[in-house]
This record gives C-alpha cells, structure tokens and sequence, in this order.
C-alpha cells in the first residue's frame, strides 16, 4: 500500500453519519414536533417509526440521529397542511433552543459575524444541512449542501432554513435585507409560501441551492445585541463542540475531500483508503447517505466548474483541464447534463 | 363527539341483544352445512356498513333532531340487517313471526327515517353554506382550510379565482383582488410568543370576515397574507373598500391572552383588477402576481398604505 502523500494533499476528519446520534431531540426536533401538534398533527402518527418518544425528549438528554429527523420531517409532510410548517418553523428557529451556540449567533453583532457563528457551530445549529460559505466578487453566498436527506424532505430543510436566515437578520437588523434565494428544484406548488415568508427574490430550477446577500450588508451593525454575551457564548459552544469530536457530516467531508484534492483526480478507491475503509465499505457508507461516488465528485466539479467560469473568468479549455476532461467538449457536454445549461449560458447567477 | 350519543349507541347494544337472545331462545343453532355463507356476507355487510355510516355521523355532529332522525333511521336498518344475519345461524320454527317483523318492519321504517333526516340534512346545510358565504364559494375542499383562521388556503383561491375570471371574462366586468399584510407581523411572534400571533391571525380573519360583502370571498393567503376576491368590482370600488378594511384594522384593539393588554396592528394592501379586455384571458397566477407586486410597493411607501397595480 502506498501510503506516501503529496504534502498539500487533505485527509479526512472525523465525521458523523447518518445514524450517528448526536442532535438534541430538546432544540430543532423538539421545535418541530410542538408545531405539528399545534397545528392539529397527532403524536403517533409524527412519532412513527422515529424511534422517537416524546417523554423522552422532555428529559433534556435524549440525543437522535439525522435519519430520525428526517423520518420525522417525513411524516409532518405527510399531512394535509403542512406546506407551511417548514416555513413557520424557520421563523422559529432562532433563537430557539440552541443553548449556547444560539445565544452566539443572536448577539452577533453584525450579519458577517452571524454567518461566522452559523459556520463554526454548524454541527449544533444546522445538523441536517452543510452550509458553506463562498464570496464571489460583490456578494456572499451560502451553498446549502445535503447530509444524506431525500429530494423532498431536503427541500423542507431548505425552506425552513431560508426562513430561518431570513427572518433573523431581519429582527437583528431592523430590516427585511435585499436577499437571493436559490432552488434547484422546480417551482413548487406551494409558491405562495416563498412569496409571504421570504424576503426578496426566489429563484427555481437554479444550478444550486443557495442564498446570496450583497456584501454591503455584511458589516452593517447590529444595535440591540451584546458582543461580551456572544464572547461567553462563543467560549461555552466551543467546549461543546470539542466534546462531541465531530467536525461535519459525512458527505460534506467527502465533498471538502474531493473539492481539496481534485489536483490529483481521486477515484472511489484512493478516496476509500484515505477515509481508511475498503472501497466496499465506502460504497456502502455512501449509499446509505443516498449518494454514490459520482454524484459526490459530479457535484464537486460542478460548483468548481461554475466558480472557475463565472468568477474567475476562466476559459472552458482550463476548466476542462483541471477538472480532469479529456477537452473542451467533454466538459460543455458534462455541464450540460449537471446544470441543464451550456457553460457560455452560466452567468455569475447561481 | 361520540360522547354526546352514549345514549342512542346503549339503545341499540341492548336492541341487538334482546334480538340476540329472543332468536337463540325461540330457535336452533343451523349446523356448519347449513350456513350459507355469501348469504352471511352480503346481510351482514349491510347491518355492518349501517353501524359503521352511523358511528361517522355521531361522530360528526352535535346532537339535535336532524342527528335523531338520521341516527334512528340507521340504528333500524342495522336492527333489520342483523336480524337478518341471525336468521343464517339460528333456525326459528315456523311459528315464530317476530323475526318476520323485525326484518320486514324495521327496515322501510329506517329507509323512511333516514329520507327524512337527510332531507332536514339538506335544508341544514343551506342555511350552513350561507353563513360560510364569505369563506367559500361555488365549491369545498375541507383539505386545503388553514388550521389557524380556518379559512381556505392559496390553492382554493387560485381554483376560485379560475371560475370567477371565466365568469368574468364572458360578462365582461372586472374583478378586482386584494391582498392584505400585517405590517411587522414578526415582532408580535417574537415579544408575545408563536401562540398569540396565531391567535392574531384568527382574529384579524374575523374582523376582515365582517368587513367584507356578502358576495366577496375572504381566504388566508399564507402566512400573516390575506387574500379578498370581490367580484364585479371595478377600481374606485376596490379602492373604498381596502381602504375601509385598512381602517378597521388599525382601530382594531386586539388583546392580548395572558396580560390583556391592547396591540395594535396596520395592514398594507394590494389590489389588482382583472384584465377586462375580449383578447387575453387573465390567469388566476398573473393576478396574483400583480397584486402581490402592488402589496410589495404599498410595504416600500410607508406602512399601512394602499397600492392599485397599474
């Protein structure tokens, strides 16, 4: 086994999986479950299949894992009114029950430390989602990664957090912000929802699903909150964080993997041995998130693709070479398939 | 509900019973050769399918004189089915013609009973559909009402607002739609907590229910949005009456559940009136759009302000 590394080659850290309990059923699963049932949901059938009791969650240190959650969202969806749920429970969402990783993020002082805090404590504030944060020129932008959830309840954890989001800059900074919404999927029946519980433009059948604000909104200040709380704050989530030994979800750590060491055009099997299991194992690691390794490396060289084009001006003939294309054609055809467009239609747009 | 009919549910209990007993008194029980077993599944669907319609309707309505007829009419039929059943599994000797009574009298008395009851049913439900005038028109889809302000939500609006532009278009007179948004709507959430604005909400839905005419139609948007659809409107029209709807909810003195306390509220409103032209057809979506775009422009003028779109 060849075991020498190039010494700007990224190794994977620890990661959680999708069965791996670590969220605090008291915070968001919690939220979750006391909107439903206020508004006419019974328990046993939200409860169902969960493994989930709602005794338990009352004891403060019953802990689920993400697949949990998600079968949760996935039995609210299932009734009749719950087209609203995702975006009445972003509006509750902070600042929540998040202890101390939520008392940083609202005495925040500004939004850029905000999303700073958001960031940081990802693994406590948005567990079911990765968030990273990318500037391109003129703006900041929040690809919304997934953690292994299925198209629809993925969709329910993206409107909840772009209400979330939304919501909260607008209560800490007096005023609805200027913000751009980004969903892959189609437009959804329920459009009624993005209209009234989201400020500023949507935008459907995007490259990726994200949210963008202009960077002149960044450091604009936040009067009503307290920078000593948030450094109290930010000491005790930093404890937290160092006990649970998790940095992120397993596929966003294959994603930063791959987005990493895309110099060296890792394959299923290289990238297996670095995360230190068979390819067989990995496979089915990656399976059980509802991925496989293509999807993960399309998707990495599709935002790379994007970002090279549209922010760094990049002709198709270097990107085709980066990434890994035999030429230029290959990669036109390649993004078409990824994006729905050819890479002279991709404008700085998402 | 089913508490409120313990009564009428006991009588029958004890009604089958005695017809239980009577039969196993009077009679033999048929061996296994001599059961005739689809007999056993179509007379016993009956008197089943009967108990199940009248658990449904106890379970569905308060108690009364229509529930009495409806319920009585039910409990014979399903007197008459089980008797019926009885009769596959209890050979009675000639002599006995009770059996014949209850099987034969007690089921055209329930048929007779029910026609009754559903015809009081029926009178019921007009004078219901009457005072859901404002929150439905033309059709119901009790799948789509809010579970806040009970009221119905986008898609019945978008479903409405297609019949009512196809009536429109051919009478060529326009419609005009408003929709209404609680200004700082958030801020009650976050000083009073979720509860109360919910409770808000619900409030609100029944001041603009008493501000509007009997012809318009009040549903919940989304979120804190209402929408109002006023047929054959026209522009200075829609205009007095946003207005007045403005008005009544900034005089509107909501109280609050614990301390009591008064809050006050303002709505900005958009309206958009059908496109009344013989050549394009207006789409329930274009609409909507429109008003939303006006709402959207009356928030940016100041607060509690009225915007037409052009």
């Amino acid at each position: 086994m060849n075991t020498t590394l190039s010494p700007d080659n990224y190794m994977p850290g620890s990661f959680y999986e999708i069965d791996t309990p670590f969220i605090a059923a008291h915070q968001w699963p919690a939220a979750l479950i006391d909107l439903a049932l206020g508004r006419g949901q019974e328990e046993h059938k939200l409860l169902r299949g969960t493994g989930i009791f709602y005794a338990d969650i009352l004891s403060g240190n019953l802990t689920v894992s993400p697949q949990q959650c998600f079968q949760l969202i996935e039995n609210a969806r299932k009734h009749h009114n719950a087209n609203e749920l995702a975006f009445l429970l972003g509006h509750r969402l902070f600042p929540g029950n998040y202890a101390a990783a939520g008392n940083a993020l609202v005495n925040a002082t500004n939004l850029q430390d905000a999303l700073d805090s958001l960031t940081s404590y990802k693994i406590l504030l948005v567990p079911l989602l990765n968030p990273r944060i990318i500037y391109e020129q003129e703006r900041l932008v929040i690809y919304w990664q997934g953690t292994g959830a299925n198209e629809a309840t993925q969709l329910f954890l993206l409107e909840m957090m772009a209400t979330a989001l939304g919501a909260l800059s607008r209560w800490l900074g007096g005023e609805a912000l200027p913000w751009q919404f980004y969903f892959t999927c189609t437009q959804p029946a329920h459009t009624e929802q993005y209209e009234v519980h989201l400020d500023g433009e949507v935008h459907f059948n995007a490259a990726a699903n994200a949210m963008a604000i202009a960077r002149e909104h960044l450091h604009r200040p936040w009067k009503n909150t307290s920078p000593s709380a948030r450094v109290i704050a930010q000491r005790a989530a930093e404890q937290q964080l160092a006990e649970l030994q998790l940095q992120q979800g397993f596929l966003a750590e294959t994603y930063t993997y791959l987005h990493n060491n895309i110099h060296s055009n890792p394959n299923l099997e290289k990238t297996a041995e670095d995360f230190g299991m068979s390819s067989a194992s990995f496979k089915r690691k990656l399976k059980k998130h509802n991925s496989h390794f293509q999807e993960q490396y399309d998707s990495v060289r599709k935002d790379l693709a994007i970002y090279w084009l549209s922010h760094e001006g990049w002709t198709n003939e270097q990107v085709a070479q980066k990434l890994h294309f035999y030429d230029a054609a290959n990669l036109r055809r390649a993004f078409k398939k990824w994006t729905g467009a050819l890479p002279s239609k991709i404008n700085k747009h998402c | 509900m089913l508490k409120l009919h313990k009564w009428k549910i006991a009588l029958l209990g004890i009604a089958t019973n005695i017809a239980l007993i009577a039969n196993l008194g009077a009679g033999d029980v048929k061996t296994w050769a001599e059961i005739n077993w689809l007999d056993v599944f179509s007379e016993g669907g009956l008197a089943t399918l009967a108990v199940v319609w009248l658990m449904l309707i106890l379970h569905s309505r308060p108690s009364g004189r229509v529930t009495q007829l409806l319920s009585l009419g039910l409990s014979c039929i399903a007197l008459a089915g089980f008797q019926d059943v009885l009769d596959e599994f209890i050979a009675l000797p000639e002599v006995v013609v009770w059996d014949h009574w209850i099987e034969s009298g007690f089921m055209p008395i329930g048929l007779i009973l029910l026609t009754i009851g559903i015809y009081h049913w029926h009178r019921e439900q007009l004078i219901i559909s009457e005072q859901l005038r404002k929150r439905e028109r033309l059709f119901r889809e009790h799948r789509d009402l809010n579970f806040t302000t009970n009221l119905s939500g986008a898609n019945y609006l978008r479903k409405q607002l297609q019949h009512e532009l196809a009536m429109h278009q051919s009478e060529s007179a326009p419609l005009a739609l408003l929709l209404i948004d609680v200004d700082n709507f958030s801020q009650i959430n976050r000083r009073y907590g979720n509860s109360e604005g919910d409770r808000l909400l619900q409030s609100l839905g029944e001041l603009l229910l008493l501000n509007i005419r009997r012809n318009d139609l009040l549903c919940h948007y989304a979120g804190d949005r209402f929408a109002v659809v006023m047929p054959t409107t026209g522009k200075l029209m829609a205009e007095t009456l946003a207005q007045e709807i403005a008005n009544a909810v900034r005089h509107f003195a909501f109280k609050t559940y614990n301390q009591g306390e008064s809050v006050f509220h303002t709505v900005s409103i958009g309206v958009a009136l059908s496109v009344s032209d013989n050549q394009t057809v207006d789409t329930p979506e274009a609409l909507i759009t429109r008003a939303n775009k006006a709402l959207l422009h009356a928030k940016e003028k100041s607060q509690c302000a009225i915007h037409l779109a052009a």
